[in-house]
């Protein structure tokens, strides 16, 4: 049985938390910063989209997101995928080129810059299974 | 009497040598090292009661130096200047102490001395090494001992020692040239003194070796685990049908940067082994659990796997996701093959590479097995029999591609 979000508004809190994650850890966040590549992830089945990039100066945290496409930069990497892909992806039960052949992540854009952000994002696997855990055990995959 | 020589045989002396045995401990005549002593090459020891380990270990390395052709005079002005005083006489002093023979080896661990020979010859160390064996080589014969009486096939234990000997040399060598290339070189560049650098390096063996032990021992139990599971899948999966005795069932991928020669001929030797170590790293990030590099050679990487579709598919998002130039080129292929000291041999290998050195830049190419084994999801295009070089048939050959349009 899939793990499944109960709504849209989940989801984004979810999503929200795993981006905070990511932003705030020490080691993590200043690699994302650093690599600097604004990323669009559009996930199909909720009808959502969340544009994210390296936090600038004086915004808090070291990535910056907004759930639209109406937003003042151009995003390097395109990726689409489901709900449960994405979720599926965050606990490390996703490999990125396997769910490409399978098309279960489409990619486009400068692709290469998301093979490069693969072992900067590998961490955020274990944070976010313990915040699942904690919070939303459903949604933990076994 | 005998009893006494027994006793003599089975301990080697730890305490301060005299002059001839650290000699012949050294590899050198007794005459050399009183010329040597003469010419001020040990002024930090104190040889009035005989020759320590330390000692003994500065000993060994100027053996080692004068092989490589150093003259005398050398060694004094790197003594003089503190040069010698560094991680490799610590290194070479543990190797120092309890000595045994052969003989005394073989009676103290019960093993027979030809076993031991063949272990050695096995484990890669020099022959050279079966004159002069440390207690610690010594209690490894005893668990090799153990692990016979237990009834492990020796043929099984000779081929495990050599994988060991090949893995822990290598990491000795990484392990060297990596603190060497890091902290060394950088230390140099910025002008500091020949002395402090011996200094900074006595502090980082000292430090980083008791460190690096319990990792390889961690990450050996890691790996263990993470093969009995893959070895009890394949049981269940010959049971099922398929693979024959002795040999085992693999999808084999190679996998190298097109024109990289062309490369290290544009941009130079350094920056090609960056983009060399850039692809290798992406290719081992990306791997699905399963898969595994089993080796790399220059810019080529050999990947073996159980499941061939999830290694296509890999292949085939790898590149996708690889639009930089140079592009990638793969080559999959699945068979029989057999495994031995740690590495896959027989046709299908060589059927494997010799798919991938016809692969183009960005493609991944196939034969038959592995099209049979893939996932609907992918397209295969056939370019047709092809005449390998080495092969006597032509293999049919397919490039693997993600369908038109989607």
């Amino acid at each position: 049985m899939t793990a499944q979000f109960e709504s849209t508004e989940q989801f984004r809190a979810v999503i929200d938390r795993a981006m905070t994650l990511m932003s705030e850890d020490p080691v993590m966040g200043p690699k994302l910063r650093d690599a600097d590549v604004p990323q669009r992830f559009e996930f199909d089945d909720m009808d959502l989209v969340v544009n994210a990039r390296a936090a600038r100066q004086g915004e808090h945290g070291n990535l910056y997101w907004e759930w639209t496409d109406d937003v003042d930069w151009e995003p390097k990497v395109k990726l689409t995928m489901s709900s449960e892909v994405a979720n599926s992806y965050f606990q490390g039960k996703e490999n990125v080129p396997v769910a490409i052949a399978r098309r279960r992540i489409k990619a486009g854009g400068d692709v290469k810059s998301a093979l490069a952000l693969i072992p900067i994002t590998k961490p955020v696997y274990g944070l976010y299974r313990s915040m699942l855990e904690a919070d939303y055990p459903q949604l933990v995959v076994q | 009497m005998d009893d006494q020589l027994g006793n003599e045989e089975e301990r080697g002396v730890s305490e301060k040598l005299a002059g001839a045995e650290a000699a012949e401990r050294a590899g050198v005549s007794l005459s050399t090292l009183r010329r040597w002593v003469a010419l001020g090459l040990f002024p930090k020891h104190d040889l009035s009661e005989g020759w320590g380990p330390s000692a003994i270990a500065q000993a060994r390395s100027l053996v080692k130096l004068r092989e490589r052709g150093y003259s005398i005079e050398q060694l004094q002005e790197a003594i003089a200047e503190g040069r010698l005083v560094g991680y490799a006489d610590e290194l070479v002093a543990e190797m120092v102490g309890e000595r045994f023979t052969l003989k005394q080896a073989a009676k103290q661990s019960g093993l027979k001395a030809e076993v031991i020979e063949e272990l050695i010859a096995a484990i890669g160390l020099p022959s050279g090494a079966l004159d002069d064996l440390g207690a610690e080589d010594v209690e490894m014969f005893r668990h090799f001992e153990t692990a016979v009486e237990s009834g492990f096939p020796r043929d099984a234990l000779l081929q495990t020692v050599r994988v060991y000997g090949q893995a822990v040399s290598k990491i000795a060598d990484a392990e060297v040239r990596l603190v060497h290339l890091h902290v060394h070189e950088p230390l140099l560049r910025d002008g500091v003194s020949s002395e402090r650098i011996a200094e900074q390096m006595d502090g980082i063996t000292e430090e980083l070796l008791p460190l690096f032990s319990p990792v390889i021992d961690h990450l050996h139990r890691r790996f263990l685990n993470h093969f009995v599971e893959q070895d009890i899948v394949g049981h269940m999966e010959a049971e099922s049908g398929g693979g024959e005795i002795g040999q085992v069932r693999v999808a084999i991928a190679f996998a190298d940067l097109a024109g990289y020669t062309q490369l290290t001929e544009e941009v130079g030797d350094e920056e090609a082994a960056g983009i060399v170590e850039r692809f290798v790293g992406n290719v081992n990030q990306t791997l699905p659990d399963e898969a595994r590099i089993l080796k790399t050679i220059g810019d080529e990487v050999m990947i073996v796997s159980p499941d061939s579709a999830s290694l296509t598919d890999w292949a085939v998002g790898f590149q996708v996701l690889s639009n930089e130039r140079p592009l990638p080129r793969i080559g999959i292929h699945c068979g029989n093959v057999v495994f031995r000291d740690g590495d896959y041999f027989g046709r299908e290998v060589n059927l494997a590479a010799r798919v991938a050195a016809r692969a183009a830049a960005g493609e991944v190419l196939v034969t038959w097995p592995v099209v049979e084994m893939a996932g609907k999801h992918l397209e295969f295009e056939r370019i047709g029999e092809v005449q390998l070089k080495g092969f006597s048939h032509a293999t049919e050959l397919f490039l693997a591609g993600l369908p038109e349009g989607k």
